[in-house]
């Protein structure tokens, strides 16, 4: 784990994980460390722990779809200052088609389609961005607390 | 994840409870699916108890979704008890307390 600042109001971590289903475990135990150390509301915290890695299962799941292993990592960040979180997401597969990008409507009941969803009610936006090199994507969720 | 899997005789006929345990995520959905699927398939009445679940995502929320419909598909019903307060709160952001059969 990577702390780039940290006090009581100001904080920024990052760390890197390896693009598979398995590291999801490790973005929601990084996650919850963060927001350990910024005293969050258990409820809140579990909130973004879900949003955070729904996001980080759609980087595994469609930025390297068709792509059984790779050695990529990805890399999450969370920060927050002045009572404003940014978490944003930083990987090297497939250009996210932002045009494509929607959940599925909500009473069609049918597996699949919800991570997006999700992730819409929790934070208070979303912005997919082009990478800056090395990154392909980055996405950056925010949310004044 | 882990899971136990308990036949019980019950007034109304045989039903087959699975216990889930820890975490389902997309990681562990094919073993959940596995716990699940092949008690739906033989037809039974299948009681999933979530008490032990602690998270829950998207992905496992559709195995519950795709449980439900599979049952229906079967002539069979599942039943999602004693759900968690963190699994209940992710159940009803995706709308689906009325449509899951929850005790």
């Amino acid at each position: 784990m990577s702390i780039e600042t940290s006090d009581l109001n100001k904080i920024s971590e990052k760390k890197d994980f390896l693009v598979n289903s398995a590291s999801l475990k490790d973005v929601r135990s990084f996650s919850r460390e963060v927001f350990d150390k910024l005293k969050l509301n258990p409820d809140l915290k579990e909130e973004l722990v879900l949003a955070i890695a729904e996001a980080a299962q759609n980087i595994v799941k469609h930025a390297y779809k068709d792509v059984s292993t790779t050695t990529d990592r990805m890399v999450v960040r969370i920060s927050c200052n002045e009572k404003l979180l940014e978490i944003s997401f930083f990987d090297k597969g497939k250009p996210v088609e932002k045009e494509k990008i929607k959940h599925r409507a909500i009473d069609d009941i049918k597996p699949g389609g919800l991570g997006t969803f999700f992730i819409q009610q929790i934070m208070d936006s979303i912005v997919f961005k082009d990478g800056e090199d090395p990154w392909i994507n980055n996405l950056v969720l925010t949310k004044k607390l | 994840m882990t899971y136990k899997v308990q036949d019980e005789v019950l007034p109304h006929g045989n039903v087959t409870t699975v216990y889930l345990d820890g975490e389902i995520d997309m990681d562990k959905t094919e073993e959940a699916k596995e716990a699940i699927f092949p008690h739906i398939d033989a037809g039974k009445e299948v009681h999933l108890n979530l008490s032990q679940v602690q998270y829950m995502d998207s992905s496992g929320i559709s195995v519950l979704i795709e449980s439900h419909q599979k049952a229906i598909e079967k002539g069979t019903k599942m039943i999602v008890k004693d759900v968690s307060k963190s699994v209940l709160k992710v159940i009803m952001m995706a709308k689906l307390e009325q449509i899951l059969n929850l005790e």
